[in-house]
């Protein structure tokens, strides 16, 4: 009888201290893209041994499953960009509980009043706002609320292979690439190298890929001084900035100094293989290209060098976005409130671990810190996150915009259209589609 | 009298031209193909030795071990089957019904069933998508099949060929007691096996390729086509870094659709040829 009473004391015991692990988790559902790698991150739960975008947010996802007593996430993977289902589910009634969002795209949302204000949640969860960037801050902040958790800044860069520019004699004495100022200069530079090497200077993605040309020509605008969106509602793109970038740009194609028929997957392997000395693309290829100038056999081997896009005008501007969380307006009770919010600092708690996809931090702390700036190259990218220009808040449809711009000035520079065509068509395009939306 | 004399100058041009034309037709097949067996990371380097080893079965492996995909394919072989037999069963009685049957409006019907052989589904698939939100139909096995129903072009191809058999056939089992039913189910319809081969390989092809639908209707994972699916999985914005993954996605998505035409490719060509037992 005394063993039996002590066996059931000790198994209620038991069963006490087993409860709260053996209790459900609150599950929430994340939508995000950036591929799927189950098969080599499926199981890994520090984010510290991710790689690439797929990797490291598989095991930030990991990390915080791990790692929380209360909330579980529910990864749900989508095609890039995704915004079509998550229209859809937004009107079917059933969004995800938190969705990633391009910081460019958060206006048509928020402005419809789909997306829950954040600011003073994360507020309240530790989030330091005055941490932000403030690139990352004006990209989540429509009408004077935060809508979204910033989760990178991602600007447009000066990828270069230093194997070639050495064979050009375009090496500085101090290591970096001879790098244009000017746009005379940019011509003058591509021409050497192309008599160097016998290769074109640039690899563009510029084959169905208009946006290609809109994010030059955007930072081409910016570096000139040309604000194309004083007015919100109205693109203004008649300007000599305009004109000054197809020149440069018909000039490279038409003398043989760029490719001109690569799309984005040609171009985007073109550049380390050795195939030209710059490539004009953004920061999620850092990682990758770092990689890949790791290996002997790569034609990038050691010699990876990559910059902002250079200024090569008065001004600084160089185009961004960045991506972004948001939780979509739903019925969320306050354990489920509660996870999203857990996760969104957990992921802000965490933005150096992303920054080493090459995406820069959100975080004005990490971008001073060491740690951020003993990444490779890292140290030469502080001037993204200083110039890093996105789109005024105010205007919709972002996108969109990007793709009738691209398309236009790509038929100007191809020389389809004369300039002053493609810049009437974009603006009629543009304005017409935005009169719409307001 | 000159029967049966063959031109073999000119069946053998004939027969060389149609071979070149396989051959161009086949080579990005065969390329695409040849890629899926190349590691990753040796197509970032170059993407010329192709031909040569080294070749992987990883990125084929990478593809079971995504955990959803055998959902996924599973997904999508309900749909297309469920779908193409729904086809070959609404279009064979519209088809014979506009073929043989005197009612009001036929010929005004017909017309409009033509008609929406120029709409195009992104025309309607708001409002579509909209009247399948009310009735609660997103993320469903019958969300996805139920649009595929209404498939003009079946309705125009069984309407044509009905139309194309004497109606004698039809006056002789009448006159044999047969019911309208039965003069299509035992008299029409087995000559229509043919026609019908080729229908359900269209509607099949149709559906199991379908992606847009599939996108904005099926938005729960578990609920994904193996198109939407795989297409979920690539790693970035056109999947530049991983070739070799992205072709051995297209072989693996490609793979049925392409076993079911090898199967009933005899029916196929026996109906493109004219052979349909006339």
């Amino acid at each position: 009888m005394k063993h039996l009473r002590y066996t059931l004391i000790t198994s209620v015991a038991a069963c006490a201290f087993a409860a709260p692990a053996l209790a459900e988790k609150t599950e929430i559902s994340v939508s995000r893209f950036f591929g799927s790698c189950e098969a080599d991150y499926g199981d890994v739960t520090e984010a510290a041994k991710g790689n690439g975008e797929c990797g490291i947010i598989t095991t930030l996802i990991n990390e915080f499953n791990n790692t929380s007593d209360s909330y579980q996430i529910k990864e749900e993977v989508v095609e890039w960009p995704g915004y079509d289902q998550l229209t859809a589910r937004l009107r079917n009634g059933e969004p995800p509980t938190i969705s990633v969002m391009h910081q460019s795209i958060l206006s048509n949302y928020a402005s419809r009043d789909l997306l829950m204000p954040l600011g003073d949640k994360l507020t309240e969860a530790g989030v330091d706002l005055g941490d932000m960037t403030d690139a990352a801050r004006a990209g989540v902040t429509k009408a004077g609320d935060v809508y979204a958790m910033p989760f990178d800044t991602l600007g447009w860069l000066w990828h270069t292979n230093m194997n070639l520019m050495e064979e050009a004699g375009m090496v500085n004495g101090d290591g970096t690439p001879v790098t244009p100022s000017s746009a005379d200069d940019f011509i003058t530079q591509a021409r050497q190298f192309k008599e160097a090497t016998g290769k074109p200077y640039l690899c563009e993605a510029s084959v169905g890929n208009a946006q290609v040309y809109a994010r030059t020509l955007f930072t081409l605008l910016y570096q000139q001084d040309h604000n194309f969106f004083a007015d919100p509602t109205m693109i203004d793109l008649n300007s000599d900035a305009t004109r000054n970038y197809v020149d440069l740009f018909k000039t490279l194609y038409s003398e043989g100094l760029s490719t001109t028929d690569y799309d984005y997957s040609a171009a985007t392997a073109a550049f380390p293989q050795g195939e030209c000395g710059v490539y004009i693309m953004g920061t999620w290829l850092i990682d990758t290209y770092q990689q890949e100038s790791l290996k002997d056999e790569s034609a990038l081997a050691g010699g990876y060098f990559v910059q902002p896009f250079p200024q090569l005008f008065a001004q600084d501007g160089i185009w961004s976005d960045g991506h972004a969380w948001v939780i979509p307006k739903q019925d969320l009770n306050a354990e489920e409130e509660a996870a999203a919010i857990a996760f969104l600092k957990f992921l802000w708690d965490n933005n150096l671990h992303w920054a080493r996809t090459g995406h820069l931090p959100v975080r004005s702390s990490i971008i001073e810190s060491e740690e951020f700036k003993s990444l490779p190259a890292r140290d030469r990218l502080e001037r993204v996150a200083l110039h890093a220009t996105p789109f005024p808040p105010e205007v919709k449809r972002q996108f969109t915009v990007t793709d009738y711009v691209g398309e236009e000035m790509q038929a100007a520079v191809n020389g389809q259209k004369t300039v002053d065509e493609a810049i009437a068509a974009a603006e009629k395009r543009v304005n017409d589609m935005l009169a719409r939306a307001n | 009298m000159m029967v049966g004399v063959h031109n073999r100058p000119a069946s053998r041009a004939i027969s060389l031209a149609v071979g070149v034309f396989a051959v161009v037709w086949i080579l990005p097949v065969l390329w695409v193909l040849i890629l899926s067996f190349k590691p990753n990371e040796v197509l970032m380097l170059s993407g010329d030795p192709v031909w040569v080893p080294p070749f992987t079965f990883k990125n084929y492996i990478n593809i079971m071990e995504t955990s959803s995909v055998f959902r996924w394919l599973l997904n999508s072989a309900i749909v297309s089957v469920s779908a193409t037999v729904g086809v070959l069963f609404v279009s064979s009685l519209a088809g014979y019904g506009f073929a043989r049957l005197n009612f009001p409006f036929r010929r005004t019907l017909f017309v409009i069933v033509l008609i929406g052989l120029a709409i195009p589904e992104q025309a309607v698939i708001i409002a579509r998508h909209q009247l399948f939100t009310d009735w609660n139909l997103h993320n469903t096995y019958t969300g996805l099949v139920l649009p595929h129903l209404s498939l003009p072009f079946g309705v125009f191809l069984m309407t044509q060929f009905f139309r194309g058999i004497p109606r004698e056939q039809d006056e002789a089992a009448i006159l044999d007691n047969a019911s309208r039913f039965k003069v299509f189910w035992s008299v029409l319809l087995p000559q229509s096996m043919p026609v019908q081969a080729t229908l359900g390989i269209f509607t099949f092809l149709l559906v199991w390729n379908d992606y847009f639908w599939p996108l904005i209707s099926a938005t729960r994972p578990e609920m994904y086509t193996l198109t939407v699916g795989i297409a979920s999985v690539q790693g970035n914005f056109a999947q530049s870094e991983g070739l070799g993954y992205l072709m051995a996605q297209a072989v693996f998505a490609g793979l049925p659709a392409l076993i079911v035409y090898l199967i009933f490719q005899k029916q196929i060509i026996g109906a493109a040829a004219g052979t349909a037992g006339r």
